[in-house]
């Protein structure tokens, strides 16, 4: 599996336009929020927190780990690693590795800027098991939305729904509250997540009542597991 | 010549023998409702060379991706080594795949991309030491993107026998390569098969597989239409000898044919019998036999019996 992530990171670390995406995201989401903070006092910083997290989550993780396992398969580098005596999680886990390490970077990267300029979470171990849950989900998403995409190309586009998706439900969430449509807004993909990640930052909610909310989220990673073992290809179609 | 990595997985003595390193019983593969292969049954014993040779959309692929794990069989049986091929973590450190297609990652070098395969097939061996054996060294440093397609074909070539394998699958290994990088391919299975290594080949060089299988499948539509040594398979077919006489000789023995003009064809199961009785005949007629042609039935004359049987 490491041999695998080396060689995925070699590949990043040779391709510029990932390497500039991988800093320009999160200076600009920081630039961003510091600009945004002087502009309108107020904003819910956990709500603030929600949205960008998710941003990371949803533009640097789940699209590019669709794109990379559709490029991979579609040149049949997945067939190639398939014909070593390597197993199929630890394919899997060491092509996605060295984009989740580098996602978890600029989540911590983008939230290490909020708390300084705007103070930091009330749990922040709440607050990494909210993000350590959303990669999950998201990891899983990926793999699922992969095994419906024939190439990096195709992927522009079957990216999209979940990519829309969870951006507009962690600011719908995280700026409304969760008051009204509770049920709808929680199992909806990110709502639970976004919810937590608000929790994890204002602080005020009992930690039982927060900790449920991983359970939606987990369902997801689930639903998208066993839908990705049901289409996930590692072979281009005939 | 570069030596061959002494240590080998699974403790084996590499000799030819009786053992089969591949056994397949009763295969089937359906694809919806395309029969791909059908009732396909042979064993491949070690040491051997045995191609996999077929008609277009014959099965050859499915039949191979299927001994090599890849593809699970509709039904039938089969073992590799004894196991399951599908079971990769037992059977693959013993095995090496050359595919019909590279495979390898555009932006990593020929060093690197040998590096991770062969680091995954958990076999030991050097890097240095294969990129010499399949004559990459100087491209050690280029980016696979920057390869020829002949040297596409020698890094995938490199990491089937990263490690000297005991088994390697050669999917139209040379294709694209030229002449001398053929030879050179050919040189290192040699030195492969002189350790004891078992290959399968499939190919469209039908020279190849008559100068270099111990045994052949011939598949056609799913299934053997011949299977054995070369000399079982051209046995299935008269030779034949053609010669050209002047219209004042006398007819020809034994039963020549007048194929076209002055050409006369004569096909036989008994080649050099025959050809001496055609001497012996034109020496006591005083006839000279013009453009005297005779040989042995060749693999391709097998191969273009496919679509006429």
């Amino acid at each position: 599996m490491l041999s695998i992530a080396l060689g995925e990171l070699i590949q990043i670390f040779r391709n510029r336009l990932v390497l500039v995406t991988m800093f320009v995201i999160p200076a600009a989401s920081g630039a961003g929020y510091i600009y945004l903070y002087d502009k309108v006092p107020g904003l819910d910083r956990g709500a603030v927190a929600a949205v960008l997290m998710f941003l990371i989550a949803a533009m640097s993780l789940y699209t590019t780990a669709v794109t990379t396992l559709a490029a991979r398969r579609q040149n049949l580098f997945l067939k190639r690693l398939r014909s070593t005596a390597a197993g199929d999680t630890g394919i899997l886990a060491g092509l996605l590795l060295p984009v989740t390490a580098i996602s978890l970077a600029q989540v911590t990267a983008i939230l290490a800027v909020l708390a300084v300029v705007a103070g930091g979470p009330a749990d922040p171990l709440l607050l990494a098991g909210a993000v350590l849950a959303t990669v999950a989900m998201m990891l899983g998403l990926g793999l699922a939305t992969a095994g419906l995409t024939n190439s990096p190309e195709h992927a522009q586009v079957t990216t999209l729904p979940i990519l829309v998706g969870t951006l507009v439900v962690a600011g719908w969430v995280g700026f409304t509250g969760t008051e009204e449509l509770t049920l709808l807004k929680r199992v909806l993909p990110g709502g639970s997540a976004s919810e937590l990640v608000v929790n994890a930052w204002n602080g005020g909610v009992p930690i039982a009542d927060s900790l449920i909310l991983l359970v939606p989220t987990l369902g997801w990673v689930a639903v998208a597991i066993a839908l990705a073992t049901q289409v996930f290809r590692w072979e281009p179609r005939r | 010549m570069v030596p061959l990595p002494v240590e080998r997985a699974g403790g084996w003595n590499g000799h030819m023998s009786s053992t089969p390193v591949i056994d397949v019983e009763r295969l089937n593969l359906t694809y919806g409702d395309f029969h791909a292969v059908r009732d396909l049954t042979f064993q491949v014993r070690r040491g051997e060379l045995y191609a996999l040779l077929g008609t277009n959309g014959a099965g050859k692929t499915s039949t191979l991706e299927t001994v090599e794990g890849h593809r699970a069989a509709t039904s039938g049986t089969v073992r590799v080594f004894g196991q399951s091929p599908r079971d990769r973590r037992a059977v693959r450190p013993r095995m090496g795949i050359m595919l019909q297609e590279s495979g390898f990652s555009p932006d990593l070098t020929v060093r690197e991309s040998i590096r991770l395969i062969g680091s995954l097939t958990r076999r030991r061996d050097t890097v240095e030491r294969v990129l010499g054996a399949v004559g990459l060294t100087r491209k050690a440093g280029t980016k696979v993107a920057q390869l020829s397609g002949g040297e596409k074909r020698r890094l995938d070539f490199a990491t089937a026998v990263y490690g000297a394998p005991e088994l390697v699958f050669l999917d139209e290994p040379t294709t694209g390569l030229d002449i001398q990088s053929r030879d050179d391919l050919w040189d290192t299975v040699d030195r492969l098969r002189e350790d004891g290594a078992t290959i399968v080949l499939t190919t469209h060089y039908l020279e190849e597989a008559q100068q270099r299988a111990d045994r052949i499948g011939l598949m056609h539509k799913g299934a053997f239409h011949k299977e054995g040594t070369v000399f079982e398979l051209t046995q299935t077919l008269p030779a034949e000898i053609r010669f050209s006489l002047p219209d004042t000789a006398p007819p020809p023995p034994l039963d020549a044919a007048r194929e076209s003009g002055e050409t006369f064809l004569i096909e036989t199961f008994g080649l050099q019998r025959d050809l001496h009785l055609l001497l012996g005949w034109a020496h006591e007629h005083a006839v000279e036999l013009r453009e005297l042609q005779a040989g042995p039935t060749r693999l391709d004359d097998v191969f273009r019996s496919i679509g006429t049987a």
